[in-house]
């Protein structure tokens, strides 16, 4: 299954660039038919990233301030909120990007997973993700890569 | 019994802020303000960097103009090293930025702002998007949105040498220059940029301008502001985005100052409110007089339309004939009202597709030689661009071998903090009255800030995608005595 994975984030806002440290050392294993790509972008711009792939996996981070950082949540497209009603950076969320997207005709990943990190700190400027959240990577890197793995496997 | 009322997230924006609207004891609203979130420490960041990675790493601060923060930066460096880039190399910076403001201005048009009117504003919130756009305009025009955006980020791409973040700014020109082959891309897409242009334009006078209601909404008191008008003009004074001098022009549209970059200092100071992490710049020559309009206070205004105010017309023609149009409509210059930055906007995309095409088509922007090795030693640089949202400021200070030991930036959106901060607490007064709050009233508050197109710490890239829109109206004691909801 050709499967984009888009790590996206702010690279210099410490705990925001979570999610595309984990999409990079997840490139590390290049998996078969998997392409991973970085962005700073959201919304209505992922769309020209997303069509032609059959399977999306969107790791992001997450500020509930509910659980612990580090803590990842698998989430899926019908989790995150409906389109005015929500504060995306960019003012357009994936969700609306896909719905509108689909409408258009473009050819829309079928499979769309969201992963999201909790983070503590998106407001300081630092290359680095804070403790809490940095030891927690490997762990997830692993976590959703053999989900990638077990799903990708042939039955 | 004093009630505040938030507006916590705003929709539809560039990143994440709170509106605060304080109602007295009779439920009418007594101060209204704009709170955002505060980013820490980018100076520290950047000090005992070399100045050259200011290129790479300011786009960053933004997920939203990044291409815009890289332009300020290499003009920053182009002073800080005493060198200018030769003509073909400046050429291909403008083709760069006008490819930008082009894509950014339709995203705005089309995505944020737009939908208040193209749907119209009292409109359920569920469908005052995109969607709701698409639905009144028809697929193929959905299509067409997506479409001329992706090309002109193409441009970017191609040209920036990376997707999203550019990195062809050097001290002294650019990286690399445009092949034959890519050019007659750039012609093309320029092309039907322009039409798309007068697309856009003839679907806001169908759509806006021939529905009554809507022209009195924007003609209308509540959305109006006197002020000062700041942006950046070209050598006859006609608006320009990448170059020339900074043009303020007094609340009657009389040229109050015009200075180089290099003179800002001396035009522009920071007030400081307790309330607010943003600083307000004000007209040092007027001062500052609290948020307040007219001749005396020192609050000026930047982005399209007080660019347009700010100017004495389009340096290219179809540009021209929509500016004078929309100034005949709006009753002359300059306008004062806020919502009218939407059509300024539209007037700005089609100058930024003209100005495009002309500098694709334009031979040298084939000629290799593209930049100037510097060879002075570095200390002090300003750069100064327009950005989709206003005047840009990058100041940089360095030690002689480059290390920065200084960075100040006066980012787009800050420069209109104080009338963004005004614009929001006329309409709520206007619109709240006795405590009576709806979300179609609500709305027609954020409207005030969505003319702006605000930028505000939109760096953070974290999901609060299912978080809704919440009004909180609490009592004297803070408690929250009414929640309103938007699904």
């Amino acid at each position: 299954m050709k499967t984009l994975i888009l790590g996206v984030g702010n690279p210099i806002l410490t705990d925001d660039s979570v999610g595309i440290c984990v999409a990079n050392e997840i490139e590390k294993f290049s998996l078969p038919n998997v392409e991973v790509i970085e962005t700073s972008l959201a919304g209505i711009s992922l769309l020209d990233y997303v069509v032609e792939y059959e399977r999306l996996i969107i790791i992001d981070s997450i500020k509930t301030e509910k659980e612990i950082p580090g803590t990842l949540y698998k989430l899926k497209l019908e989790d995150i909120g409906t389109s005015s009603a929500t504060s995306y950076s960019h003012g357009m969320n994936i969700r609306t990007a896909i719905e509108l997207g689909r409408k258009l005709g473009y050819k829309i990943p079928e499979i769309i997973e969201i992963y999201a990190i909790e983070i503590e700190d998106n407001t300081t400027f630092g290359e680095e993700c804070t403790p809490a959240v940095k030891r927690k990577i490997p762990g997830i890197v692993d976590e959703i890569t053999k989900i990638i793995k077990s799903d990708s496997a042939p039955s | 019994m004093a009630k505040r009322i938030t507006i916590d997230p705003i929709t539809r924006l560039e990143g994440h802020g709170k509106i605060e609207i304080f109602l007295n004891n009779k439920g009418n609203v007594e101060k209204a303000f704009l709170q955002v979130p505060e980013l820490r420490g980018f100076e520290k960041f950047s000090e005992g960097r070399m100045a050259e990675e200011m290129p790479r790493i300011t786009p960053k601060i933004c997920g939203v103009c990044p291409t815009t923060h890289h332009m300020a930066s290499g003009k920053a460096l182009d002073d800080l090293f005493h060198v200018t880039p030769p003509s073909p190399a400046k050429k291909i910076r403008e083709l760069i930025n006008s490819a930008f403001m082009a894509e950014d201005h339709t995203l705005h048009f089309f995505f944020l702002g737009g939908p208040d009117f193209v749907v119209g504003p009292q409109a359920p919130a569920g469908e005052r998007n995109i969607l709701g756009v698409i639905q009144k305009v028809g697929l193929d025009a959905g299509k067409k949105v997506i479409d001329i955006r992706k090309r002109l980020r193409n441009i970017i791409t191609k040209q920036g040498g990376r997707v999203i973040h550019p990195v062809c700014n050097l001290p002294g020109g650019v990286s690399k220059g445009v092949t034959k082959e890519d050019r007659e891309e750039y012609i093309q897409t320029g092309k039907d940029a322009v039409e798309f242009s007068k697309f856009a334009l003839k679907a806001f006078e169908d759509i806006v301008l021939k529905n009554k209601e809507y022209v009195d909404v924007i003609v209308g008191d509540i959305y109006k502001h006197s002020t000062y008008y700041m942006g950046l003009v070209d050598e006859n004074n006609k608006v320009n985005f990448y170059d020339g001098d900074i043009r303020v022009v007094d609340p009657e549209g009389m040229e109050f100052a015009k200075f180089k970059s290099r003179e800002y200092l001396n035009h522009i100071a920071e007030h400081v409110e307790p309330w607010s992490y943003i600083k307000f710049p004000f007209l040092k020559g007027v001062g500052w007089k609290g948020f307040v309009d007219g001749k005396d206070s020192g609050v000026y205004r930047v982005a399209p339309l007080a660019r347009l105010n700010a100017s004495d017309g389009m340096a290219t023609p179809l540009a021209q004939v929509e500016y004078e149009k929309m100034y005949d409509i709006l009753g002359g210059k300059p306008a004062h009202n806020t919502l009218a930055y939407h059509w300024a906007r539209l007037v700005e995309l089609l100058y930024a597709a003209e100005r495009l095409l002309e500098l694709a088509q334009d031979e040298e922007i084939l000629d290799p030689n593209v930049r100037n090795i510097p060879t002075a030693v570095p200390d002090e640089g300003i750069g100064v661009v327009e950005a989709p949202r206003g005047t840009l400021y990058h100041h940089y200070k360095t030690d002689g071998n480059g290390v920065l030991t200084d960075v100040n930036l006066i980012v787009a959106t800050v420069n209109n903090a104080a009338s963004i901060c005004m614009s929001i607490e006329k309409a709520a007064k206007g619109l709240i009255k006795e405590g009576k709050v709806s979300e179609g009233l609500l709305n027609m508050v954020e409207m005030a800030f969505r003319a702006y197109d605000p930028c505000l710490a939109c760096a953070t890239h974290s999901l609060p995608g299912h978080m809704p829109l919440e009004v909180s109206i609490r009592d004297h004691e803070a408690n929250i005595i009414e929640t309103i909801r938007r699904q």
